[in-house]
C-alpha cells in the first residue's frame, strides 16, 4: 500500500457532531465573552467609518467643504485612471512575490528550527527575533542595507565581483528590493509553521517509516498535508497584508522611483491625504476590498486541492 | 569673553537641550576648566532669563507663562516697539488656540513671544500647538472636516489657495483697513502673492525667503577658486561645479548638491526662468509650457551636470538629512534662508551665501514663505487679530524672525534685525539683495499643485535614472499634467 493513501486514511475520520454536554455550553458563553470584546469594539470604532466611506465613495468631499453627491463617478473614474492600474499591478506583484518567497522561506525556517539540537531555543529566538522590531526601524535598516554603494547587499555582491543595482533608486529593482526585504519578517509565520509542525502526530511518522519512506517521502506525504492548513493560513493573511502594504513602502520609496512601488495602499493615501479627494479614495478602497475578495475566494476555492483538514472525511 | 570654540560648543549643547547641570558634567568629561566651563555656560545664555522690560510691558495678570526650556534666544531682546491694535482688548478673559509647526528650537522662542504677548494682553490667554511639519496639513485639514480649526493657524504657501478655496479662512482686510499702523506697503510684494484670492488678503505672511548659494568656503580654498560673487553667472556655476567635482566613492566632492526636477513646485524660477521658460504659466497655471523648446534646451543644459557626476545621486542622498550640504560633501547648494538654522548646527566647515547667479536672459531664484490666517470656526477673530496684529508687526517679525536669523521676514522693516543677528549667515545681505532683484513668486501654489508634482515626479524620475530622454520627459510631463490643470482654466 501506498504510503499516501495509508496516510490519508489514518487522517480520515467521520466527523462527530456531538451533543452539548454543560462543559460545551460554558464553553460557548466564553466563546461569546471572549469575541464580545472584539465586536464592541469593532462597532464602536470601525464599522462607522467602514460604512461612512462606502456613502463618501459616491461623492467629492475634499474634507474641508461639504460632500456633492456624484454618484459612481469616482468608480467610473478609476476605469480610466492609469495610476490605478500601475497601483494594482505593484501590488499584485509584491504580494505574489513577497508571499511566495515568505512562505517557502519560512516554511525552511521552521523545518530547521524543528530540529533537536543544542540551543535550539535560542535560534528561535533570533529568528523570530526580527518580526518585533518595529515598522519605521525596519525601513530604515534595509534602506542602509540596500544602499548601492555602502549597503550590505551589493558589498557582499562585490566579493564575487558583481555590480550591484540601486536596489531602491532603479525603477526595475525598486519591487524585488521591497520583496527581499519582506522576508525580515519571516519570523512570524516562522513560529506559525512551528507550531503546526509540532503539532503533526508522531505516529505518522512512524507508519510511513514502517513502510520505508525516507525523509523526503515523509516530507512529501506527511508534513506537507499536515501543514497544508497552517500554509494556506499563511498564504490567505500573508496576502492581504501584502495588499494592504503601507508604512515600509511610504517610508522607503513613498511609490518611487516613477511609481514603481505605488501601492494601492499608498495610492489611497496619496488621493486622500495629500489630494483630499475622499470620494474617490473611498471608491479606490472599496475596489481594494472587493480585489482581496476576489482573490481570496480563489484561494479558497484552489484550497480543495491542496489542504487537508484532520478531520475531513476521505473522498 | 567667550572663544569661537566654547561658542560653537555651547551652540551645539544647546541644540541638543542639555540643562546647566548636563553641561557641567559634559564640560568636566571634556576635561575643560573651571573658567572654560563657567565660560561656556555664559555662552550658553544659561544666566538667569532677563526679565521683560520697557513701557509696554506689564506686570503678568494671567496664569504666569509656562516655563520653557533653555533657549538660544534671550527673551527680552527684542520685547519693543509693539503696536496697539484699533480692536480693543476683551473685557473678560478669552482663550485663542494658534497652530504651529516649528522644530523644538524655535518653539521656545514661540513661547517667549507668548509670554510676553500674554502680559501685554492679559484678558487673552494663548495656547499654542506645536505639529511637526509632516503631519500638520493632515492634521488641520481633518480638523476641518469636524468644523474644528484653531483660532489662527501657520499655512505653508504650497497649501494657502487650496484653503481659501474651500473657506477655511476669513479675509483680513477689514481689520487691515482698521488698523492706522498696519502698512501692507511695508511688505514684499512677493509675500502676499500665495495669500491673496477674489481680491482680498486671506493671511499676513511672516516669511518669504528666495533661494541663494550657499557654498563650502573650505572646499574653494583648497581648489584655490574665488568664492562666487556678483559677477557669477549659470554658467560659472556650471564651470566651478564641475571643476570642484572630485574623488569616488565616500569620500567624493560634489560640485553643486541638486538639479531641477518637474516634480518641484519651486523649479521655474531658478533653473527655468533664467532661459525664458517656464513649467506653467503662471500665476493662473492654466497652461503647462515644460515641453516649449527654450524649456527642454534649458532643462538639458542642467542634465549635463548629472551626466558629468557633479549633483549627487538619489543613491547618494538616501538617508541624508536636509540639507545634504551640512556634511561637507557639497560645494554648492541652492537652499531657501531657511536652511540657515540646520546647516549652522551641522556645518563643520566654513560656508557662506552668495546671490543665486544670473543666467542667459534673466536673473531669477524662488521666493516661498509662509503665513498665519484667522480660521472659519474661530470663537475669538477679534482677539485672534490681536494676536496676529503683534505678531506680525514689525516689532512681532523681528522677534521671531530677524533675531533669531531665521530670516527672510515679509515685512521689509524687520529686515535690519535680520542683517544685524549673529544667527544669521555672514553673507545675509544677499538674501535681501535678492529679494530685491531676482526674486520671482512663480512658483506652482494653486490647488492644482500637489496633482502637478506627483504626476511630473515620477516621469522625471526616470530621467535621473538615465532611462528618459529630457525632451521625452517634458512631453509625457506635459500630457500628463495638461489634464490636470484644465481645472484652472475654468
Amino acid at each position: 500500500m501506498a504510503v499516501e493513501q495509508r496516510v490519508n486514511q489514518t487522517v480520515a475520520r467521520p466527523m462527530d457532531k456531538p451533543k452539548m454536554g454543560k462543559m460545551a455550553r460554558r464553553e460557548e458563553r466564553e466563546f461569546y465573552l471572549f469575541i464580545a470584546l472584539w465586536i464592541i469594539g469593532f462597532l464602536a470604532f470601525d464599522a462607522g467609518p467602514i460604512l461612512a466611506s462606502f456613502v463618501i465613495s459616491f461623492t467629492n468631499w475634499s474634507m474641508m467643504s461639504p460632500p456633492a453627491w456624484v454618484g459612481a463617478l469616482n468608480f467610473q473614474r478609476l476605469m480610466t485612471d492609469p495610476l490605478f492600474y500601475t497601483a494594482l499591478w505593484n501590488s499584485l506583484y509584491f504580494g505574489v512575490g513577497s508571499v511566495g518567497l515568505g512562505l517557502i522561506v519560512s516554511f525552511l525556517l521552521a523545518l530547521l528550527l524543528n530540529q533537536k539540537v543544542l540551543g535550539i531555543s535560542l535560534f528561535r529566538t533570533v529568528f523570530y527575533l526580527p518580526s518585533v522590531v518595529s515598522g519605521i526601524a525596519v525601513a530604515i535598516l534595509w534602506i542602509m542595507i540596500l544602499h548601492q554603494d555602502f549597503g550590505l547587499i551589493n558589498s557582499v555582491l562585490a566579493w564575487f565581483g558583481i555590480k550591484g543595482p540601486g536596489w531602491l533608486v532603479q525603477p526595475q529593482w525598486a519591487k524585488p528590493a521591497l520583496i527581499l526585504m519582506s522576508l525580515w519578517g519571516a519570523g512570524g509565520s516562522m513560529v506559525i509553521y512551528l507550531a503546526g509542525l509540532q503539532s503533526v502526530p508522531q505516529h505518522l511518522y512512524e507508519a510511513a517509516s514502517i513502510d520505508g519512506a525516507g525523509p523526503w517521502m515523509k516530507f512529501r506525504n506527511v508534513t506537507v498535508p499536515m501543514m497544508s492548513p497552517v500554509i494556506f493560513y499563511n498564504l490567505i493573511v500573508g496576502f492581504i497584508a501584502s495588499l494592504q502594504g503601507f508604512v515600509l513602502v511610504l517610508i522607503m520609496t513613498n511609490g518611487g522611483p516613477a511609481n514603481a512601488t505605488l501601492m494601492f495602499g499608498l495610492y489611497i493615501y496619496r488621493v486622500a491625504f495629500q489630494f483630499f479627494q475622499m470620494g474617490y479614495a473611498s471608491a479606490l478602497a472599496w475596489i481594494l476590498l472587493v480585489v482581496i475578495m476576489i482573490i481570496t475566494v480563489l484561494q479558497f476555492l484552489g484550497a480543495k486541492y491542496w489542504v487537508f483538514y484532520e478531520g475531513e472525511v476521505a473522498k | 569673553m567667550t572663544t569661537h570654540h566654547e561658542e560653537e560648543l555651547a551652540y551645539e549643547l544647546r541644540r541638543r537641550g542639555l540643562s546647566r547641570r548636563e553641561i557641567l558634567k559634559a564640560g568636566a568629561r571634556l576635561g575643560l576648566s573651571g573658567a572654560a566651563i563657567s565660560a561656556l555656560l555664559a555662552a550658553c545664555g544659561q544666566q538667569a532669563p532677563a526679565q521683560p522690560g520697557g513701557g509696554a510691558a506689564q506686570a503678568p495678570t494671567t496664569a504666569p507663562a509656562e516655563p520653557t526650556a533653555v533657549s538660544l534666544f534671550d527673551q527680552a531682546e527684542g520685547n519693543s516697539g509693539w503696536p496697539a491694535s484699533a480692536v480693543g482688548d476683551p473685557a473678560e478673559k478669552v482663550e485663542i488656540s494658534v497652530a504651529h509647526a516649528w522644530d523644538a528650537t524655535f518653539m521656545e522662542r514661540q513661547k517667549q513671544f507668548d509670554a510676553l504677548f500674554m502680559e501685554r494682553h492679559p484678558n487673552i490667554v494663548v495656547k499654542a500647538e506645536n505639529t511637526p511639519f509632516g503631519e500638520y496639513r493632515q492634521k488641520y485639514v481633518a480638523q476641518a472636516a469636524g468644523n474644528a480649526l484653531p483660532d489662527i493657524m501657520y499655512c505653508q504657501f504650497s497649501w494657502s489657495q487650496e484653503f481659501i478655496k474651500n473657506g477655511l479662512f476669513i479675509a483680513l482686510d477689514d481689520y487691515i483697513a482698521r488698523e492706522k499702523d498696519f502698512n501692507l506697503q511695508d511688505f514684499t510684494p512677493q509675500s502676499l502673492v500665495s495669500y491673496q484670492r477674489d481680491g482680498k488678503l486671506w493671511g499676513i505672511p511672516y516669511d518669504e525667503g528666495p533661494a541663494n548659494l550657499y557654498y563650502n568656503k573650505d572646499l574653494f580654498d583648497a581648489a584655490g577658486i574665488p568664492y562666487p560673487d556678483e559677477t557669477w553667472d549659470l554658467e560659472k556655476l556650471k564651470e566651478v561645479a564641475l571643476k570642484l567635482t572630485q574623488g569616488e566613492g565616500p569620500n567624493k566632492i560634489f560640485g553643486l548638491g541638486e538639479l531641477p526636477s518637474l516634480g518641484d513646485s519651486l523649479v521655474a524660477p531658478p533653473y527655468l526662468m533664467p532661459f525664458g521658460a517656464q513649467y506653467l504659466s503662471e500665476p493662473k497655471e492654466d497652461q503647462c509650457l515644460i515641453n516649449q523648446p527654450e524649456a527642454v534646451a534649458a532643462l538639458e543644459w542642467w542634465q549635463e551636470l548629472r551626466e558629468k557626476g557633479a549633483v549627487p545621486s538619489p543613491a547618494d542622498l538616501q538617508n541624508v538629512a536636509w540639507p545634504a550640504f551640512q556634511f561637507g560633501k557639497i560645494a554648492m547648494t541652492q537652499q531657501g534662508s531657511w536652511a540657515t538654522p540646520p546647516i549652522r548646527a551641522g556645518a563643520k566647515f566654513n560656508w557662506d551665501i552668495a546671490m543665486w547667479p544670473k543666467g542667459p536672459k534673466a536673473h531669477k531664484t524662488f521666493s516661498a514663505g509662509s503665513a498665519y490666517m484667522i480660521t472659519r470656526d474661530s470663537k475669538n477673530p477679534d482677539a485672534a487679530w490681536i494676536y496676529l496684529n503683534d505678531y506680525l508687526s514689525t516689532a512681532g517679525q523681528s522677534y521671531m524672525w530677524g533675531i533669531t536669523g531665521r530670516g527672510s521676514p515679509a515685512r521689509l522693516s524687520a529686515w535690519p534685525s535680520y542683517l544685524s543677528s549673529k544667527f544669521a549667515p555672514p553673507g545675509a545681505k544677499f538674501v535681501e539683495q535678492a529679494m530685491r532683484v531676482s526674486a520671482s513668486h512663480d512658483i506652482i501654489d494653486q490647488p492644482t499643485g500637489p496633482q502637478v508634482t506627483q504626476a511630473a515626479g515620477p516621469i522625471w524620475d526616470l530621467v535621473v535614472a538615465g532611462q528618459l530622454s529630457v525632451k521625452d520627459a517634458c512631453d509625457q510631463v506635459f500630457a500628463a499634467v495638461d489634464p490636470i490643470i484644465a481645472a484652472n482654466r475654468a
